[in-house]
């Protein structure tokens, strides 16, 4: 086999073949010296590729290896996408969304989500986004059925009806029991819509996870934190991850996280006095512990994540968004959008064999109801 | 034209790829797989998910759901395409026409600050006018002792006999031009030191201790109730509701996805649009308050003499900013007050005759001295 991507002798990029390292320009030397054919390398190669006129199959150097062999190899993310592109999506968006008086705001959602998606690419195949406006208008009118109009009630009809301080009190109990409740209905729901949507390759993920299962853990954990005075969140808080990690497919096959929330227990109590002590400079170092424990312990099939985030490289990046947006009045949002995904990717690689042919088509049924509820909860959830 | 391409095959089913190549054909594409497997799509049952901008894989798909797809790097493909079958490939995405797209947003971007601009000056407020003189004043009302019970508790208010029925003489000069309106005008005054008046919906007039002290006489507290009079009558906390609102619907459209720091800033944004309603709001009460003044027959420099003071001790105690801080200019409402008097022919009634406007200001009992 040729090798169709070469590894920098010095700055250690791999990249397309090529005379010069693209980025340190270091002359690099024959097929000998290149490392192991990598899929980051791929769509460059796959684009510079001559199109041979006789032959009905093109001998192309390679696809993306089927089955990988190579386990220490580290696969990553790539964000291909530019500020400038999603600035203009958005722009059609905004007219759009205000002549139709905010029906359209749901295709622009999925318009947004698609670009984003399809701008992301793993081993040479860029990830798609199935959702529908349509959907999204469905879920949100049921979600604001289901869940808006009771709070809206509840908030204003005491008040018109001049009812006493008693019934007040009642109704202001059961909008927070109703948010008790809705708000992890929102999270799974949200998950198992979006998750349900995504496909590379055209294999679907899925989320499996039972409803009931994480309402209990969610009003469960929420008072055993309130109890504890917070001493419980971290705990709490993993174990919310764990739950979503870890009902997750791709495929028919499973994502693993097998954390400990107690491991990050003694960081976190160290951290807010810390953070108290630095204005709250301190809790960035805290996140990338708590996002390298996360990815660390997450796995699928027999592939582990690794972050390599650090704290200093968080902070500095929600300073200069914060810069950004601050000097451009929120123009530069897209770009913001832009690198923080690349900044993300950046620091996340997925180590170890991955058997491409053993993961087949299950793709689950979902209803965006939950959705549509995590937009009313202004809920803001991504995908792990 | 090139008809023979090369890409990638997605059963649906694995994730595998599988290379391909795709003939252009009359009726549709052939697709000819490693394998061997040879198979057509027919032009209409394709729809294009992706390969819509620069640099992003064309995808292909043809089936249900779950779709089989057709994945191509080149971007000429869609060209070429095109040029082969115009009629049939209609539905499939042109990149020779991604050059109108840079002047189409330049147009939808200039459209939609116009469209922002024109909702933010005139459609909004408008709006606001017409929801606002939709809703029933038994509404209003119960809003209106909703706020007062939070920003005038009952036992922070003065409620002194005698003096409140010489402000209740007062009142009832200044609605009698008015008296066909249905609200019920009453005057709580509320014993805290700051130099402020508000109007809540529906009828109540909440003056705190600060300001009525700072009055000289009966036709300067007068100017005041006036001032709060027209709020109420113009409905303008009612109207300010729907301008919150809809002002946070319109930066939620132009906003789209937004939370964190940035939800902070919109939220900054707001609260300045605002600010050039709540200025509207002030002015419209200046003007209407003079002229319910002189239709009620009180002397009008009471009004002038007062915004005069106000302005002149606006630098020095902290306390009248609060007044002040939502209020336009105040040299230019005193001007433009003066414009209004002007037109006042007839001699001025006195409000209370015969009575010492320093007693009033003993209104509320003295609290006990602290220390």
């Amino acid at each position: 086999m040729i090798p169709f991507s070469m590894r920098c002798p010095k700055c250690g990029l791999i990249q397309a073949r090529n005379p010069t390292c693209k980025v340190c320009g270091t002359a690099v030397g024959q097929a000998g010296e290149a490392a192991p054919s990598s899929g980051a390398a791929a769509p460059a190669a796959r684009r510079v590729e001559p199109a041979p006129a006789a032959s009905p199959l093109p001998k192309r150097p390679a696809a993306p290896a089927p089955i990988t062999a190579g386990a220490d190899e580290a696969r990553r993310l790539a964000f291909h996408g530019s500020g400038g592109t999603l600035l203009g999506i958005h722009t059609v968006n905004v007219l759009l969304t205000i002549v139709t008086l905010g029906i359209y705001s749901f295709w622009a959602r999925v318009r947004t989500r698609g670009y984003l998606l399809s701008q992301t690419e793993f081993e040479g195949d860029r990830f798609a986004y199935h959702g529908t406006g349509r959907e999204l208008f469905n879920g949100s009118l049921k979600a604001g059925l289901i869940f808006g109009l009771p709070v809206v009630l509840l908030n204003v009809a005491p008040e018109l009806l001049g009812a006493g301080d008693a019934v007040k009190t009642a109704a202001a109990l059961l909008i927070y029991c109703l948010f008790m409740v809705f708000l992890p209905f929102a999270m799974v729901g949200s998950r198992r819509y979006r998750l349900s949507r995504t496909s590379w390759r055209s294999i679907r993920f899925s989320f499996r996870g039972r409803v009931l299962d994480f309402v209990k853990l969610f009003i469960g954990g929420s008072l055993l934190s309130l109890v504890t005075l917070g001493a419980y969140y971290p705990i709490f808080d993993v174990r919310r991850y764990a739950f979503m990690i870890s009902h997750s497919y791709f495929g028919n096959q499973k994502f693993e996280f097998d954390g400990q929330g107690r491991d990050l227990l003694w960081s976190y109590l160290a951290a807010v006095p810390l953070s108290l002590l630095t204005l709250g400079i301190y809790w960035f170092w805290f996140l990338a512990k708590k996002q390298r424990y996360l990815m660390d312990h997450t796995s699928f099939a027999a592939a582990r994540f690794h972050s390599t985030v650090t704290g200093g490289a968080l902070c500095l990046l929600y300073l200069m968004n914060f810069i950004l947006l601050l000097a451009t009045l929120g123009i530069a949002w897209p770009w913001v959008v832009a690198r923080t995904t690349r900044f993300n990717y950046a620091y996340i690689s997925l180590k170890g064999a991955l058997d491409v042919a053993a993961i087949q088509q299950e793709a689950q049924t979902a209803s965006a109801t939950g959705e549509g509820l995590a937009g009313f909860l202004d809920l803001d959830l991504d995908l792990g | 034209m090139q008809t023979e391409w090369h890409g990638h095959y997605l059963d649906g089913r694995t994730a595998l790829t599988h290379r391909a190549a795709i003939y252009l054909t009359e009726s549709g594409l052939r697709i000819s797989l490693e394998s061997g497997r040879s198979f057509s799509w027919p032009y209409g049952e394709i729809r294009q998910t992706q390969g819509f901008y620069s640099g992003e894989q064309i995808r292909l798909e043809r089936g249900g759901e779950i779709a089989e797809a057709l994945l191509v790097s080149e971007q000429d493909f869609l060209v070429s395409l095109h040029q082969f079958a115009p009629k049939l490939a209609e539905h499939l995405h042109d990149p020779r026409w991604r050059g109108k797209r840079a002047p189409l947003i330049l147009a939808a971007a200039a459209a939609t600050i116009g469209i922002v601009a024109a909702l933010y000056l005139w459609g909004i407020p408008a709006l606001a006018a017409i929801a606002a003189a939709r809703v029933p004043v038994s509404w209003e009302e119960r809003l209106g002792e909703a706020v007062i019970s939070h920003l005038a508790p009952e036992p922070a208010r003065c409620t002194d006999p005698d003096r409140g029925r010489m402000i209740e003489k007062i009142m009832t000069t200044l609605t009698t031009p008015v008296s066909s309106s249905p609200y019920r005008f009453r005057v709580i005054i509320v014993d805290e030191p700051t130099v402020n008046a508000l109007a809540a919906p529906g009828g109540p007039i909440v003056i705190f201790r600060g300001l009525l002290e700072k009055t000289q006489s009966a036709e300067e507290f007068a100017g005041v109730l006036a001032h709060e009079i027209q709020h109420i009558l113009k409905r303008h906390s009612t109207r300010a509701l729907f301008e919150h609102a809809s002002t946070g619907l319109l930066i939620a459209a132009v906003a789209g996805d937004v939370s964190g720091i940035a939800a902070f800033g919109l939220e900054t944004a707001r609260t300045l649009g605002l600010l050039r309603y709540s200025r509207r709001s002030e002015e419209e009460a200046d003007a209407e308050g003079m002229r319910l003044l002189l239709a009620a027959g009180v002397d009008p420099a009471g009004m002038i003499a007062f915004f005069e003071t106000m302005e002149k001790k606006g630098g020095e105690a902290p306390a009248l900013l609060s007044y002040l801080s939502t209020h336009p200019g105040a040299e230019q409402r005193i001007e433009k007050l003066r414009a209004i008097a002007q037109g006042a022919r007839q001699k001025p009634i006195r409000l209370i005759p015969d009575y010492d406007w320093q007693e009033m200001k003993k209104i509320c009992p003295a609290a006990p001295k602290k220390g």
